[in-house]
């Protein structure tokens, strides 16, 4: 009789690698018979993918990013992993080095922190900070430039201004001060303030 | 693949391993893709992580990868800073607890265990923290059209 286990939530964790080989083998097992479950699990690694993106591959000194054959995007066929094997197990794939630099996504990724909201009469906004204050990554909704500052004690430090994107405007702040709160700012009137706790 | 077992490995000789044993597994075994699971890329890159973690856990790197992190190399693992604003902005919009748990889970490779120690909450939190926020950074990162195929 066939199980009415399903993989559930395991998908999420499958893909992320948070289970042990033993519960990778039993999704593994599962999705083998179930296209609903696999379906899912394939949604849960597009989010992985996303995520990945974020790092390229570049040869040290070019700015010409050295991407395998199957990263590329409409890449699906089988075959091409086939190739790609016999090209790892060729050498053709040449070894590289890791870095990191100071941007916002590896800052959250290395020290915990606080989220706040904005308040007044301005866009949607957030700023996230980390609790031992070495920075702030303040985000508004819309492609508007704001200037950010810091509060404390009456005393204001401009900490920049906001860079548009497609749909929201951000800052990222590395700074090691403390303060009460963050303004944001429009022609140098404040239009919206976040209480730092 | 390359770029995501080198960023968890930290060391370009065993994300090269790490990558050639994947590969020769699935060779082996056949490999557990299907089109209904979604694109091969995604799968692929799956499989490279959940390698490099097993290994990382093992342990079996832990050494080596600190003797060599500032080794120079050929290659150079680099970030796109288009991509890195997307994630970013699907992060912050995250739940603090959330986000605690991607971070320590998804970015350090830390064990489920060794989340909810970390954080002081039970395993089971920990496990609906991950799997909700994979959930919606999917809705913030993967064109709508990927979703519900």
């Amino acid at each position: 009789m066939e199980s009415e286990f399903h993989v559930g939530d395991d998908a999420e964790l499958y893909a992320a690698g948070a289970l042990t080989e033993e519960e990778q083998a039993a999704v593994d097992a599962h999705v083998a018979r179930c296209d609903a479950c696999l379906r899912r699990l394939g949604e849960a690694e597009e989010t992985v993918l996303a995520l990945e993106r974020v790092n390229a591959v570049r040869p040290a000194g070019s700015r010409e990013a050295k991407v395998l054959p199957f990263q590329r995007r409409g890449v699906s066929s089988w075959w091409v992993a086939v190739a790609a094997a016999a090209a790892l197990i060729l050498g053709f794939i040449l070894p590289h080095r890791g870095s990191q630099s100071d941007t916002p996504t590896i800052a959250m990724l290395h020290s915990h922190f606080a989220h706040a909201q904005f308040t007044g009469a301005g866009p949607v906004a957030k700023v996230l900070y980390a609790r031992d204050r070495a920075w702030y990554y303040v985000i508004v909704a819309g492609a508007h430039r704001y200037e950010v500052y810091g509060v404390r004690d009456g005393q204001n430090a401009d900490l920049g201004t906001t860079q548009p994107g497609a749909q929201t405007s951000d800052l990222f702040a590395p700074t090691a001060r403390r303060f009460d709160r963050v303004e944001l700012r429009d022609a140098g009137k404040i239009v919206e303030t976040a209480a730092i706790r | 693949m390359q770029a995501t077992a080198l960023r968890l490995l930290r060391d370009p000789e065993a994300a090269r391993e790490c990558v050639q044993e994947v590969f020769e597994g699935l060779w082996r075994r056949g490999g557990p893709y299907s089109p209904v699971r979604g694109s091969l890329e995604a799968f692929l890159v799956t499989c490279a992580r959940n390698a490099a973690l097993s290994q990382l856990r093992a342990g079996r790197r832990r050494q080596e990868t600190a003797q060599k992190i500032e080794a120079p190399g050929e290659y150079t693992l680099d970030e796109d800073p288009i991509e890195r604003q997307r994630v970013a902005r699907a992060l912050a919009a995250l739940t603090e607890g959330q986000a605690d748990v991607v971070r320590l889970a998804y970015y350090k490779g830390m064990t489920l265990a060794e989340v909810a120690a970390e954080l002081a909450i039970p395993i089971g939190t920990v496990k609906g923290r991950l799997s909700a926020a994979l959930r919606a950074l999917r809705r913030s990162l993967v064109p709508e059209t990927s979703h519900g195929i």
